[in-house]
């Protein structure tokens, strides 16, 4: 059971996992800032092991700042970004070991998700969900079937979310359409829609929920500033 | 092809390595020879994922080397056939691209460029321009487009087929990390439904008839006895290159024609210039902005023109000099005042190219 902008009461364990350039960090950004309101710890767990663009890294000292206890190399810490792939770090291994909610942002498309196993104790952890993040601007990820496939791949998928944009040039059409697929795929898998994501300016025009029922959660973007 | 891969023209949101690899496949390109490097990877990526659902092939190879041989042994049997590399990759593939070169051999290369020199950093720079046009034991006779934002790395990527092929020059669309990892829309299509036209292929090997008798021999060499030889072999490919020159290359330009100081710059690097051009000319600064597309053949008569007219420009690059190389021959006599603005390996904002401008402006 998903409880968005509200309080619960046992912890979250969340994984984010998507194709690639999906907006997985994003929304796992955003989710982690959402619970830092809960007034209970809140790990962000960067679990890219691949890809130097886009991580957390660049953003990891404004997230702390802002309540999120992050899990990230830091750019003096390590050598070889890209080139030699990222060694685990051994507080993302144990992360289930700290108290409060976690979330890992699971970064390099859905063969990313295999870093998962990595996590101490996470197969047995009862609260543990795996998400993903669809946008179906993103060709690999455009159509109900493609989806269907992408999530069938996955070992364990407890919800799917509606994050299609086209960056600048997103409409509330641009995304209703994604809610419409996504749903559709949704349905197929016997999975809910936990939610659609879209920039809070696009958020607005929604309203609470898409056209398929879907809560609709606003976005605040920070990840073009943790580009490189 | 049998199956289309595009159906339709589609408002798409991709990384621009993506994008290469779904360019190549609406090119028909049938088979991609690569070795891993960052920032080229997920061309690589894509392309496997997709090739098999449209029946075209991919060699993983042990080398750079080598995927620059085994393209050129595609070419060969005709296939339309292409590689992707970065940094000291591009560094081992210059050996096969010369032997291209020799041979005019369709080879067609997508250069994702990150830091140099060696292993250098793995995202980005502007420095394996020198390289892509010039490298190898040869004479740079070689058509380099150079690629700004994802609407053209899709655009050119389709180009480079056909004008390899048109040309039987090698050609590259010369990108960068930042371009390859960042995201943006563009729009998709079938080059058939826009009527492009990308020339055919066909075997340099194994053609039909007997050679000597019913067709002239396929004689393709990159190795002569003597000088006079490879002179004479060289002074035909010197000609086709320099009568092709006007033709094939291609640049973008804005507010030239009054501007007192002319920003130039390459590829990503050339949005920055644009923006900041389009900023200052807002608040009356007399800034204009040109831009090569092709790094070789230059566009070199408008380019003096452009710096002519000016009397100064400002060359922007994330180099230390090597789009500044190619311009100073280019404009070999000009009298206009030549102002490097260089930071190998990183970066430009616009505010810092305005910046500059306005140093020198006012």
């Amino acid at each position: 059971m998903f409880f968005w902008g509200a309080r619960r009461i046992t912890r979250v364990v969340e994984a984010y996992v998507g194709e690639y350039a999906s907006g997985k960090s994003e929304v796992a950004v955003n989710r982690a800032l959402e619970m830092v309101a809960w007034d209970e710890p809140v790990t962000l767990v960067d679990l890219d092991l691949v890809e130097p663009c886009y991580t957390l890294r660049p953003i990891k000292k404004e997230l702390q700042a802002l309540g999120v206890d992050v899990i990230a190399w830091e750019t003096g810490d390590s050598i070889g970004w890209g080139e030699t792939g990222n060694i685990l770090k051994a507080e993302a291994k144990w992360a289930l070991r700290r108290p409060g909610n976690i979330v890992f942002d699971v970064g390099y498309g859905v063969d990313g998700a295999k870093s998962l196993n990595l996590v101490e104790g996470l197969a047995g952890e009862p609260s543990f969900k795996v998400i993903i993040v669809i946008n179906i601007s993103r060709p690999m990820t455009a159509g109900v079937d493609d989806i269907v496939a992408l999530v069938k791949g996955l070992d364990k998928v407890d919800g799917l979310i509606n994050n299609t944009h086209l960056g600048d040039e997103t409409t509330p059409e641009v995304v209703q359409e994604g809610a419409r697929v996504v749903t559709s795929a949704a349905r197929k898998l016997g999975l809910p829609v936990i939610a659609t994501t879209a920039v809070k300016e696009i958020a607005a025009q929604l309203g609470s929920y898409d056209a398929e029922g879907n809560l609709v959660r606003p976005l605040k973007r920070y990840m073009p500033r943790s580009f490189w | 092809m049998a199956e289309k891969v595009i159906a339709g023209e589609k408002r798409v949101f991709m990384t621009g390595n993506e994008v290469v690899a779904w360019a190549a496949l609406a090119a028909g390109a049938e088979i991609m020879y690569g070795y891993p490097i960052t920032p080229q990877n997920e061309i690589m990526h894509y392309w496997t994922r997709l090739a098999p659902k449209y029946n075209r092939k991919f060699l993983q190879t042990e080398d750079e080397l080598s995927a620059g041989f085994t393209t050129v042994g595609g070419v060969m049997a005709g296939k339309r056939a292409f590689t992707a590399t970065a940094g000291p990759g591009n560094t081992l593939m210059q050996e096969p691209i010369s032997m291209a070169e020799a041979m005019r051999l369709p080879f067609v290369a997508m250069i994702i460029q990150r830091g140099g020199p060696s292993t250098g950093t793995v995202i980005y720079s502007q420095q394996e321009v020198m390289m892509t046009v010039l490298g190898g034991n040869g004479e740079g006779l070689r058509i380099v487009y150079s690629t700004a934002n994802h609407q053209e790395l899709f655009d050119y990527s389709i180009k480079a087929f056909d004008t390899a092929w048109k040309y039987r020059f090698p050609t590259f669309v010369l990108a960068d990390g930042y371009q390859g990892k960042m995201r943006e829309p563009l729009t998709i299509y079938d080059p058939d439904d826009r009527g492009i036209k990308i020339s055919d292929t066909e075997p340099y090997v194994g053609r039909p008839g007997t050679p000597g008798v019913d067709r002239p021999p396929g004689h393709y060499r990159n190795t002569y006895n003597v000088e006079e030889e490879l002179y004479e072999v060289l002074q035909d490919h010197i000609k086709d290159f320099e009568s092709i020159a006007d033709e094939v290359s291609e640049y973008e330009s804005m507010a030239s024609d009054d501007a007192e100081l002319l920003v130039v710059a390459h590829g990503v690097v050339a949005r920055a210039a644009k923006q900041a051009t389009e900023a200052l000319r807002q608040q009356g600064l007399k800034v204009g902005y040109f831009r090569p597309i092709t790094l070789r053949p230059l566009p070199s008569t408008p380019l003096r023109e452009a710096v002519n007219r000016a009397g100064r420009m400002l060359v922007v690059e994330s180099a230390y000099g090597q789009l500044g190389r190619l311009l100073k021959e280019a404009l070999y006599g000009a009298t206009a005042e030549f102002i490097p603005y260089y930071k190998p390996g990183v970066g430009f904002t616009p505010e810092e190219i305005m910046a500059r401008c306005r140093e020198l402006i006012t």
